[in-house]
């Protein structure tokens, strides 16, 4: 404890005009200055720039500050940016606090700028008042294992496990499938270059096998992780492969004498390969696999094998655990299948394909050997339709641009009017034609040179005439305002790039989280797109949304600079905001308590008998559940202490509470949705006063008394979804469990259900949280102040007494 | 009171809606009588005002008063509705659901209608026809109340467009790719003939605003119709019946062709089924005469 006179610097940011264009910054400042402990005010058109920050670290000198508050954007934007400039002043980092004016009250709230102001005065008001408390902390270090681990073996994965390994790490590359490639692999040319795909990927699979640095774990699956930032636990799961992969030469020789044959899957079932075999034939890892759904064990291989004895049936799954400083995911996507689609046919007409099948057809070495034919009757289709959008852009399927198939179906327009000419007519069916980035509008323009006919027009339905299973095709064409009917002999659908089925099974083993598309989310859309909410975690490629090929490789290598970070370091820093046990307070020296053990998602509390609990500060991540679980308050959460958060409520609810939300939001999910919510510029009422705890698990039920007791309006406590949007695994669930015992008691006490919510926001619902605040604002405005204040006023003796029982237990 | 303690009949309350009495009264009657043969009882509900869906383009509001004070007819009577026009099951569905979920839109439609003394509470559900026979009474129970198979008649079907729609409230069936009355038309023993636009429009919400483009839209159906082999067309919808039914010598006149096509309620379908004589299920109400597949439908019923 320092047991010191806060003074207190306040910079108040204009941002330009992003927050003075509606609060009266100038007015923000004086008020600032009427507040207990503030010595110095001073406001910014940039507090985050050069200039800025260079105020803020004279100020500290010059006024002698021991504590800084920025009152700009969000602390989830630019708290590290300030901590930092406060250490170069020679300022423990954590004497700082953010108060968040922009996307809070600016943004969220432009044509009402008095009550914005308002509402600015009291956001730098609440955080002055935690400022006052803060504590020193100092950062932790671990130490890192500089190894990395690659998941997913596409072009994005490729890439980051070469860089990786040409820096002079050792990673390890982990592929679901038998072979590395991914969907590249199994593309016929890419766009806008026409250069063949596996031509140009097939060297750098070849690469990866040969580097000295690099593992590859093919036919392998991720189990479990555990551990943190420089030091994963990961556990994997081999597959058997019925080979041994040392005697295997690859030869090939079992293949040809396997009499059983089954559908290729890398083909899109369209060919087949031998129950022993390689889905192609650039695989790498160059390992042959037994299928035992399709082997009837006649041994034949075996026997064609010989001397080299590369064959085991009896192999079993084996586990591996590695070690690994980083983890890098790059799991790729998975195309639409249109089956639910009636209106296209795709599953019932012969002749109505996918792109990714189309592909296989027109490329050499696939099963047709290049030759575009129907499936109806094995004959060149003489007109061949591409309807575009196909899943994507379609609020009934996915809202979301697919974004690279608008040049897919120029490249594979082309490709036929190049090998066919004349004798295949071309059509495609648009939306909007997408043709952004290098050389991309100039492909556009060769495939309009070709004579392909564009048709701009969403198809409404396709038809299939029995007879000769021909196809036509009913859409508007909206350049001319009329229905058309196109006849065609085939017709290709350029269906949605989605997101991997397991998708949702690895964000749980890495407790990172999916937006509403699906996709795994980045740490911040702009600024940090390759980092996860994970620390040492980092995606690349189609797992975090649609991706062309080099804008993957950009990612990969992108993945493998930000993965290096912390692989070169020796030790890593981990933010001091974990529980630390005041063993003093602690009832399980006296009785079986260990609540807080229990509770913890990571497991990072012990409670040995007759001993006060123990933290064990590198597995804590700092959501603070066991703060709010323990009986006798005796575990802290350092940056967010009892008294800390209890001055912010005393501070909100200073003045008129009975028209106030208290607000008490988790960093990653609710507080980044009431972030976009300003961001996207969504207005709502200005009433809410928000909070910000790093999970909603931290929340405890003490709080909620002492805003009720103080006046409160409504309180609303925001979380991630549940179940498994949690970035603390289950804090959401531990914060459930405690309301939905809290929240029928304050009822019977008197309490409108409607004052007490727990809300689940998660970071890409903007809206939901406006929408939210907007139905709060006209439930507040419906009850009335009176009847606000006619319960408060029933209820605060009982919480008084149920408050001051709890202050002289843990005294 | 309980009409249901009565017999063993279940008792639904029957809204007819407007065009159904005035312009498609066969419809009416056929369900009647086979709705009685599969102990469904029916009560009349004398008071009920317009469904709504005519007004809700030009005062959405009003729409949900009207919906409403027929939900709290029948909210009065305890009793669930059905519907026969799919556009008033639709709209009544709709605006049932909507009432239920939003306190705020209950709050202020109850508003308006406790001027008349009445309150949307929201303890009853509304029906479509077709969504009473598979759902409440069910195939099992259909199947045994067929007494003369229609074996070797062939018919297709138009189910229309409101029976699934709009989507989020009505919930039943696939409305891109509907199979209820197929599933239907299958129990009465008739054999179900596909055709390749099955669900496209029938052309009824364009006609007032122009007539061609809704003829032609009918004529394009009853062209793939009689290709597909069919001998009737089966409708639930008093507005498709009309451009299938009443429109059919129009059309033939207009685009110089012969359907001949009969165009049958489902119930009028199911009766014939059921064994009910064409008079009872007042097949005379049709346009299109019917007495092709009448005589054949007795012919071979007898003959068994």
């Amino acid at each position: 404890m320092v047991e010191d006179i806060p003074r207190i610097g306040v910079f108040i940011c204009h941002c330009g005009l992003n927050i003075a264009g509606v609060i009266d910054v100038k007015e923000v400042a004086e008020y600032a200055k009427t507040l207990p402990d503030v010595v110095h005010t001073k406001d910014n058109r940039y507090t985050c720039a050069d200039p800025g920050q260079d105020e803020i670290r004279k100020a500290i000198k010059e006024h002698k500050l021991n504590r800084v508050v920025v009152a700009a954007c969000s602390p989830r934007m630019h708290e590290p940016t300030f901590r930092k400039t406060c250490a170069e002043a020679d300022l423990n980092p954590y004497f700082f606090e953010m108060a968040n004016i922009r996307e809070f009250s600016s943004w969220c709230h432009p044509s009402t700028p008095k009550e914005a102001t308002d509402k600015a005065k009291e956001i730098v008001r609440m955080a002055i008042a935690k400022a006052r408390l803060l504590q020193p902390l100092k950062e932790i270090e671990v130490p890192v294992t500089n190894k990395a681990l690659v998941v997913g073996g596409g072009i994005a994965g490729i890439n980051t496990a070469l860089d990786l390994a040409e820096m002079g790490f050792k990673v390890f590359l982990l592929e679901k499938t038998e072979s590395i490639g991914g969907h590249m692999a199994q593309l016929d040319k890419t766009f806008p270059t026409l250069d063949c795909s596996i031509c140009i990927e097939g060297p750098k699979m070849v690469d990866v096998g040969r580097h000295p640095n690099i593992e590859i774990l093919s036919y392998a699956e991720l189990v479990s992780v555990s551990g943190y930032v420089g030091n994963f636990k990961v556990k994997i799961k081999k597959k058997p492969r019925y080979i041994i992969a040392d005697n295997c030469t690859g030869c090939g020789e079992c293949k040809e004498v396997c009499p059983i044959e089954f559908p290729n899957e890398w083909d899109m079932n369209m060919g087949v390969r031998k129950a022993i075999s390689v889905p192609f034939e650039q695989a790498v890892p160059l390992i042959y696999t037994i299928n035992l759904d399709h082997c009837i064990e006649c041994y034949k291989c075996v026997d064609a094998c010989g001397a080299r004895q590369a064959i085991n049936f009896d192999q079993e799954p084996n586990e591996v655990e590695l070690e690994v400083g980083a983890i890098v995911l790059a799991t790729g996507f998975d195309i639409y299948l249109p089956y639910d689609n009636p209106l296209y046919g795709y599953g019932k007409y012969d002749n109505v394909i996918t792109a990714l099948e189309f592909e296989r057809l027109i490329l050499a070495a696939g099963p047709t050997g290049g030759k575009v034919i129907r499936a109806s009757d094995g004959k060149k289709p003489h007109s061949i339709a591409f309807i575009q959008c196909v899943g994507s852009r379609d609020l009934k399927k996915y809202e979301y641009c697919s974004g690279f198939c608008c040049m897919y179906t120029l490249k594979n327009a082309i490709l036929i009017k190049e090998k066919y000419k004349d004798e295949v007519e071309v059509y495609i069916l648009y939306m909007d034609m997408r043709t952004p980035f290098k050389g991309y509008e100039e492909f556009y323009r060769r495939a309009r040179n070709l004579g392909i006919t564009f048709i701009r027009g969403r198809a409404s339905h396709v038809i299939e005439t029995p007879e000769t299973k021909n196809l036509v095709i009913r859409a508007e064409d909206t350049t001319l305002s009329q229905p058309v009917e196109l006849p065609v002999e085939m017709v290709v659908l350029c269906t949605a790039a989605i997101p991997k089925a397991d998708a949702g099974n690895v964000a749980r083993i890495l407790n990172i989280s999916r937006g509403m598309d699906g996709f795994f989310m980045e740490s911040h859309p702009k600024l940090k797109p390759i980092d996860t909410p994970v620390d040492g975690v980092f995606v690349a490629g189609a797992c975090q949304g649609p991706k062309d090929i080099p804008y993957s490789v950009s990612q990969g290598s992108g993945a493998a600079a930000r993965a290096a970070t912390i692989l070169s370091k020796k030790k890593w820093k981990i933010e001091p905001i974990v529980a630390e046990v005041n063993t003093e307070l602690c009832r399980n020296t006296k009785v079986k308590c260990g609540i807080c053990a229990k509770r913890c998602p990571y497991g990072s509390i012990e409670a040995p008998e007759n001993q006060p609990a123990e933290v064990i500060t590198a597995m804590c991540h700092g959501c603070g559940t066991c703060v709010a679980e323990c009986p006798a308050d005796a575990i802290i959460q350092n940056h967010f202490t009892d008294e800390q958060i209890s001055a912010q409520i005393k501070t909100a609810l200073k003045d008129n509470p009975e028209g106030k939300i208290l607000g008490i939001l988790c960093n990653w999910c609710c507080y980044a949705g009431a972030d976009l919510a300003g961001t996207s510029r969504f207005e709502y009422p200005p009433l809410i006063r928000p909070i910000r705890v790093m999970c909603s698990g931290r929340v405890d039920r003490d709080f909620v008394l002492e805003a009720f007791k103080l006046g409160a309006g409504m309180v609303l406590i925001g979380a991630c979804h549940l179940p498994y949007d949690c970035h603390y695994i289950s804090g959401n669930a531990r914060m459930k469990a405690r309301m939905d015992a809290l929240a029928p008691m304050l009822q019977k006490l008197g309490l409108s259900p409607q004052r007490f919510r727990v809300e689940y926001v998660s970071a890409a619902e903007g809206l939901k949280f406006a929408e939210l605040m907007k139905e709060m604002g006209i439930q507040l405005k419906e009850l009335g102040p009176e009847t606000i204040k006619r319960e408060n006023a029933m209820l605060k003796p009982i919480l008084e007494k149920m408050l001051a029982k709890k202050q002289r237990k843990s005294k | 009171m309980d009409v249901n303690k009565d017999s063993n009949q279940k008792a639904w309350l029957l809204f007819l809606g407007c065009a159904v009495p005035y312009r498609v009264s066969s419809y009416e009657i056929s369900t009647r009588k086979v709705l009685a043969e599969l102990d469904i009882k029916l009560v009349e509900m004398p008071e009920y005002n317009c469904c709504g869906l005519p007004i809700d383009p030009i005062d959405h509001e009003m729409m949900l008063i009207l919906a409403a004070r027929n939900l709290t007819l029948a909210e009065e009577k305890g009793l669930n509705l059905v519907v026969l026009c799919p556009g008033c099951a639709g709209t009544l569905r709709k605006v049932n659901k909507k009432l239920k979920e939003s306190k705020m839109l209950r709050e202020k439609i109850n508003s308006y209608l406790k001027e008349t003394g009445r309150e949307f509470k929201g303890t009853i559900e509304a029906k479509h026809l077709l969504q009473l026979l598979i759902e409440d009474v069910g195939l099992e129970k259909i199947r045994s109340a067929v007494k003369k198979p229609l074996f070797n008649l062939q018919v297709s079907e138009h189910m229309g467009c409101h029976v699934t729609r709009p989507t989020g409230a009505v919930d039943f069936d696939n409305p891109e790719n509907p199979e209820a009355l197929k599933k239907l038309i299958e129990v009465t023993g008739a054999k179900y003939v596909d055709y390749i636009d099955k669900s496209a429009c029938c052309g009824a919400p364009i006609a007032g605003v122009n007539d061609k483009i809704p003829l032609q839209l009918t004529k394009e159906k009853l062209i793939h119709v009689k290709d597909a082999g069919a001998q009737a067309l089966i409708t639930v919808c008093p507005f498709c019946h009309m451009m299938f039914d009443t429109n059919q010598p129009r059309i033939e006149r207009m685009f110089n062709e012969t359907f001949k096509i009969p165009v049958l309620h489902y119930p009028q379908l199911l009766g014939l089924a059921m064994g009910f004589s064409s008079e009872e299920l007042n097949l005379k109400g049709l346009r299109v005469d019917p007495t092709p597949i009448i005589s054949q439908v007795s012919d071979r019923a007898e003959g068994k």
